[in-house]
């Protein structure tokens, strides 16, 4: 870390700021998840547990909360904005579910925190977490708004995953050991993997190329997945992703805690964004007849 | 205009003085002096494999151990006194993140007929005749938490580099796996370390982001 | 510069830790600590295939196993090892999509606890042997050397078809017996009967996309009925705009209630009086015509007026009215029926009560059509029931049989223990089990013939809802075997049926040889035009399904006698158990998948164990609160499961899932909570057979001894305020994303 480096870095910070920031990123991967839809299978769950080589830590350690479900499925059971179910005798408008992951903060809380920079925002506009830079302070967790991050606490290798089941772990990412901070990477392995072969192809990424594990499976097709960059840097110049298209149908922007829109019934909108998270995941809001 | 420097001294980060981005912009004069101060102390040969334009070799040696290998496969035979083209064997190198050790059936396309008699080729035909692929040894690793890619690599200073003949693609190769031409077994002569990659990466103007690397 | 405004992310960043990191890992230390050489071992290929590039992944196509949906599956191939299953985005049953179960198929095949080789009871104890030892003996009991007559060889299969379908027929009659029985738990067999009976096809189609209202009375089609990843795209259709209403009655919450638009609690065994009662308000308040229908037919709506309905069913008239009006209003309707209303001793008028409605209102031609009929009758599915199972039971205890094989069926699990299945089983002399772990079953068995898993194996499947076009799904293998020692079900077929010397399969070495052979007739049979027979096989693989003509005839609408009884109470045992399954461990079978166990269930969010749900009334009546134990005590014994409360459940039923409770199985499904099978009272539906899993009564007490925890998914059951879940009308999302105003 040389002075030549630091000055370096400001001038670009300063610049960045002044414009109005978001100009160095490569794409802004985002999501909307469309809770109208979403019916709480948890086939979005396991196919992360497929996917990322997630260990399942038995009853035990379930109870203590050690569970790594990075894409995990809520459910509420009451209606805070239509009916007021806690009077009525019965479930009548059914159940709440929400799936949480991640929601790659723009201005994540997560980032400033860590004593060693192990997690920090990707000019794809992800936050990242380096495992072997992580010493397990656990300070980001303690942050997340969210709680959507979770910690090693044992090691799982043998426990998880007795042979062959072993034989089953995805090669394209680790398999964390203990004292390691993980979280969902929205499939950065599949990212990672569509960029390079479009790079290869000398071709730009197109829109539903790739998808994350849990947006792939999903029966109800109530994830969606696109690149947002569109929102702020109108030189973009790649067919405008579906989930971008949503976010701007729904009004909801990045970059503000709080959103004005000329439509305020437009269903979109962003869990805890007046915690000033900035959040990449727009859900729209749930449907009931009553 | 970019200046591009780089240290042999260790653990002095590489600093950029200039970017790609940045357009026009003012360096700062106290870096200006700084890169004065440091150009008179580069040592190594910045021009050193000639045959690669357009790139800057990484930095960086190690003394690797003879690896023990089921059959002692002879590259200076093959690569430089018969000239073969690495990747005619470690043929996935241009399209797949490893470059693979090919499959018995490429060494027996010749060697069914060539050199039937030496004691190795005899050995490797047994295995053949088995079905039982010889149980090589990996001799270049990186740890599991790293994501490395020979194809975007070789686009980058072979495929897609201008001036460069695939003929000569034993050069890059010899980037981070040394002069295989000249060893019997391969051994490691590069530390394969993040530094060793960082510096390169700085060099040739690669990316930074850590996620492009890490898993 | 404004050094206020400087946040603390900015400052870490301009001091080079953002993006471009420090080289503490880069210094050139000895490298040894991170890095090997010449530790691992690096395998090459023999003669790869072309295509195949290490580092990058092959995707395979094949059929999914792990319900009988038939979904079509990708399975990404690196180095020989499947990793990832995804959906085939080809196949007009998933399209792309993959449930839990599918996604778990991997954990299936990579199980610890599979049997890798053919065992044999010997004194006692099951050993390992050789197939030739294992067919040997099946030679000696089955053979012509044993004397065994046809009537007293029976299997026992899961749903079945295909050619190994046509294999087993075929073993069938070279050994001379009629007696095949299919039985599944999760079924919907009285659904295929009511059908068959008054529209004349037993598997209809159901043509969401055209509904504006869903009434089902439990059929829980968003998680557990027929095909839940079809069913569940189209429910994503039916609700995008022009949203449709779903309405859902059932005594307890199912997935699809959870999904509910209107959940209406319906005091067990009641959901046939709700239909007539929502059938009254239509003819009375509506004008639905029903003078084409039956005297005692009309009489019988007639009778059923609102305040007779709100009393016997528990559902508040305000309700059943809004019900009514909805479908009086909203044309056309789909009305289904699901397990909490077949599983009674009236289940079949229960249904045929729905399905009445489905009449009444017009849907039959709309959104019910004709399934169609599969044009090759020996690959078409058997599909299972329970009075298939208790048809077996019935002879294995009146000592009819000699010899059993079981395939897929788990009978000492999945059976009441008023049937005394582990002790009828023991009067069968010699029972072989085809299985790839060691259930229940299996641990009973004379001979344990291992199977491959479904991603090891060849072969076709006609699964019974087919979505519009009639299919074959095709199956092959993703990968080499795990244990050579396991087989196919075909290669035991064709293995037994060579035995037999049936002069037919004599020439094939394996079911692969069968396959490819059979698949050389089905070009003509399916009236396309192939190339070569090779090109007509990669094809077929390659999109893992073939498209069949079914042939459609329209529906007919035909009523049936319905009388429904009253609903008594028994003072002795004043509830009802509900034996729910669940999306995930299903009927059982996949108590052994670790992913599927952490999972938390989608309504209670418990894992790794079993639960009894019940409503805050009742667990007000008996003093519990959450995570107590309760002792649920039918006439055939009792179990003890702990207590989760909710207000998604009549007050009279207590709920306990599906799927635990397992003594075999494999360390991760035994020993684990309870199996609500046991205690389940000997009630069959009248006209079916089928067993009647919702009627049994029982009576429960809190049980006050130490267990350990339910433990459940954490967080909150409520938002406390916050806006974590919102909600909306369905007034407002027709206003800003209806019709011209539809956003994506």
């Amino acid at each position: 870390m040389s002075l030549s480096n630091v000055l370096h870095n400001w001038s670009h910070f300063r610049r960045d700021r002044e414009a109005g920031g978001h100009h160095d990123y490569e794409h802004m991967w985002g999501m909307v998840v469309d809770l109208n839809k979403c019916i709480g299978c948890n086939a979005c769950s396991v196919a992360c547990y497929a996917e990322n080589n997630l260990p399942v830590v038995g009853k035990y350690r379930f109870e203590k909360g050690h569970a790594q479900h990075w894409m995990r499925l809520e459910r509420y059971w009451d209606e805070p904005d239509i009916g007021d179910d806690k009077v009525a005798e019965y479930q009548q408008y059914g159940a709440n579910f929400m799936p949480m992951n991640c929601q790659q903060c723009n201005a994540a809380t997560c980032e400033p925190v860590c004593p060693v920079a192990a997690t920090y925002h990707t000019p794809d506009g992800l936050n990242a977490q380096v495992y072997n830079r992580c010493i397990g302070s656990r300070y980001c967790s303690n942050n997340c708004p969210y709680r959507l991050r979770y910690f090693n606490f044992w090691s799982y290798y043998d426990s998880s995953w007795p042979a062959p089941l072993n034989m089953q772990l995805n090669p394209d990412l680790s398999v964390r050991d203990k004292g390691v901070m993980e979280k969902c990477t929205f499939c950065v392995q599949r990212i990672r993997a569509a960029k390079d072969k479009a790079q290869m192809e000398d071709r730009v990424l197109q829109d539903g190329e790739f998808n994350p594990a849990c947006v792939q499976t999903c029966p109800t097709s109530a994830l969606v997945f696109g690149d947002l960059l569109h929102m702020f840097n109108a030189k973009y110049d790649v067919p405008e992703s579906k989930a971008s298209q949503m976010w701007r149908a729904h009004q909801v922007e990045l970059g503000k805690p709080e959103q004005h829109k000329q439509n305020p019934e437009l269903r979109g909108y962003r869990v805890f964004e007046a915690l000033n998270t900035d959040p990449c995941i727009m859900y729209l809001e749930r449907v009931r007849e009553v | 205009m970019s200046v591009t420097q780089y240290s042999s001294l260790p653990c002095v980060p590489i600093r950029k003085v200039g970017t790609e981005h940045s357009g026009s912009h003012r360096v700062p004069l106290i870096s200006f002096l700084i890169v004065a101060l440091f150009a008179g102390l580069v040592l190594l040969p910045v021009i050193a494999h000639a045959e690669v334009p357009n790139a800057i070799p990484p930095v960086g040696t190690y003394d690797g151990e003879d690896v023990k290998q089921p059959i002692e496969f002879p590259h200076n035979i093959h690569a430089d006194v018969n000239k073969i083209n690495c990747m005619y064997c470690h043929t996935y190198a241009r399209r797949s993140k490893v470059a693979g050790i090919p499959p018995t059936s490429k060494c027996m396309g010749c060697h069914s007929v060539i050199a039937t008699d030496k004691e190795r080729i005899k050995k490797l035909t047994e295995y053949w005749e088995k079905r039982q692929p010889p149980p090589w040894k990996k001799v270049h690793d990186v740890p599991d938490f790293v994501h490395f890619t020979h194809e975007k690599h070789l686009k980058r200073f072979v495929f897609d580099n201008e001036g460069m003949p695939v003929e000569h693609v034993d050069e890059v190769c010899a980037f981070c796996h040394g002069e295989v031409k000249k060893m019997t077994v391969a051994h490691k002569v590069k530390p394969l370390n993040m530094g060793f990659c960082r510096r390169c990466h700085e060099a040739n103007g690669g990316p930074f982001d850590c996620w492009k690397c890490h898993k | 510069m404004n050094i206020d405004k400087l946040k603390r992310r900015d400052f870490l960043k301009i001091m080079g830790w953002s993006g471009v990191g420090t080289t503490l890992a880069g210094c050139d230390l000895p490298s040894t600590v991170t890095l090997e050489e010449g530790k691992e071992t690096v395998t090459s290929y023999m003669v790869p295939e072309e295509f195949v590039i290490p580092g990058i992944g092959v995707y395979y196509a094949t059929t999914c196993q792990e319900c009988s949906a038939g979904c079509g599956v990708h399975g990404r191939v690196r180095e020989g090892r499947v990793l990832k299953l995804e959906g085939n985005p080809d196949s007009p049953i998933n399209r792309g999509k993959l449930c839990q179960m599918g996604q778990s198929g991997l954990q299936t095949h990579y199980n610890p606890d599979r049997i890798e080789k053919p065992m044999m009871r010997k004194d006692g104890t099951l050993t390992e042997v050789t197939w030739g030892e294992a067919l040997d003996l099946v030679d000696s009991k089955t053979g012509s050397t044993s004397g065994l007559s046809g009537d007293r060889f029976a299997m026992l299969t899961q749903t079945i078809s295909g050619h190994q379908a046509v294999l087993l027929d075929a073993y069938l009659e070279s050994i001379g017996s009629k007696n095949h029985y299919v039985h599944e738990v999760v079924n919907n067999a009285v659904w295929r009967q009511v059908s068959q009976d008054m529209l004349g096809d037993a598997s209809p189609r159901l043509r969401f996309d055209r509904a504006k209202v869903i009434l089902s009375f439990g059929a829980d089609f968003i998680g557990t009925w027929v095909s839940q990843v079809h069913f569940a795209t189209e429910y994503s259709h039916f609700r995008t705009s022009p949203r449709g209403m779903l309405i859902q009655a059932e005594p307890k919450m199912t997935l699809t209630g959870a999904n509910a638009d209107l959940w209406l609690a319906t005091r067990p065994g009641t959901d046939g009086v709700l239909a007539l009662g929502i059938a009254n308000i239509l003819v009375s308040k509506h004008g639905k015509d029903i003078s084409g229908l039956p005297y005692s037919i009309q009489q019988l709506i007639k009778s059923y007026n609102i305040t007779r309905v709100q009393e016997i069913t528990g559902v508040s008239g305000e309700h059943i009215v809004r019900v009514a009006d909805v479908l009086g209003e909203r044309s056309p309707s789909l009305v289904m029926a699901g397990a909490s209303a077949e599983g009674f001793e009236h289940g079949y008028e229960t249904v045929a009560a729905a399905m009445l409605l489905n009449i009444i209102l017009g849907n039959v031609g709309e959104t019910l059509e004709s399934g169609g009929t599969f044009p090759f009758p020996q690959l078409d599915t058997r599909t299972g029931n329970t009075s298939d199972l208790l048809a077996f039971a019935k002879a294995a205890g009146e000592q009819r049989l000699d010899v059993a094989f079981i395939y897929g069926a788990n009978p000492v699990y999945t059976a009441p223990d008023y049937l005394g299945m582990k002790e009828k089983l023991d009067n069968i002399p010699f029972k072989v089990s085809f299985t790839s772990f060691m259930d229940e079953t299996a641990a009973q068995a004379d001979l344990i013939l291992p199977m491959a898993s479904y991603l090891e194996d060849w072969g076709t499947h006609v699964v019974d809802y087919q979505a519009g076009e009639g299919l074959i799904g095709v199956q092959q293998p993703l990968m080499e075997k795990l244990y050579p020692e396991t087989k196919g079900f075909g290669d035991v077929m064709i293995a037994l049926l060579k035995m037999r010397n049936v002069p037919a399969y004599s020439q094939y070495d394996d079911y692969y040889a069968y396959l490819r052979d059979a698949f050389t007739s089905l070009p003509a049979a399916l009236k396309i035009q192939a190339g070569s027979e090779k090109v007509f096989w990669d094809q077929a693989l390659q999109k893992g399904f073939l498209t069949v003509n079914r042939t459609k005839q329209p529906l007919a609408t035909r009523t049936v006698a319905i009388n429904l009884p009253e609903m008594s109470q028994d003072s002795g045992y004043p509830y009802r158990l509900i034996p729910s399954a669940r999306l995930g461990l299903w009927d059982g079978r996949h108590a052994n998948i670790p992913w599927l166990q952490e999972a938390p269930d989608q309504i209670s969010k418990v894992v790794w164990d079993a639960w009894a749900e019940i409503h805050p009334k009742t667990a007000a009546k008996l003093g519990v609160k959450e995570g107590d134990l309760l002792k649920i005590t039918s006439a055939q014994g009792s179990i003890e499961a702990k207590v989760y409360i909710y207000k998604g459940i009549h007050p009279d039923a207590i709920a306990v899932p599906l799927g635990q409770g397992h003594e075999e199985y494999g360390r991760y499904a035994k020993g684990r909570g309870v199996n609500p099978l046991k205690i389940l009272d000997p009630a069959v539906d009248k006209k079916t057979g089928e067993l009647a899993h919702h009627a049994t009564r029982v009576q429960v007490a809190k049980v006050a001894k130490p267990h350990d925890n339910l433990v459940r998914f954490g967080g909150s059951e409520t938002q406390v305020g916050r806006k974590i879940v919102a909600t909306v009308t369905a007034d407002q999302y027709e206003r800003t994303e209806g019709g011209s105003g539809h956003v994506a």
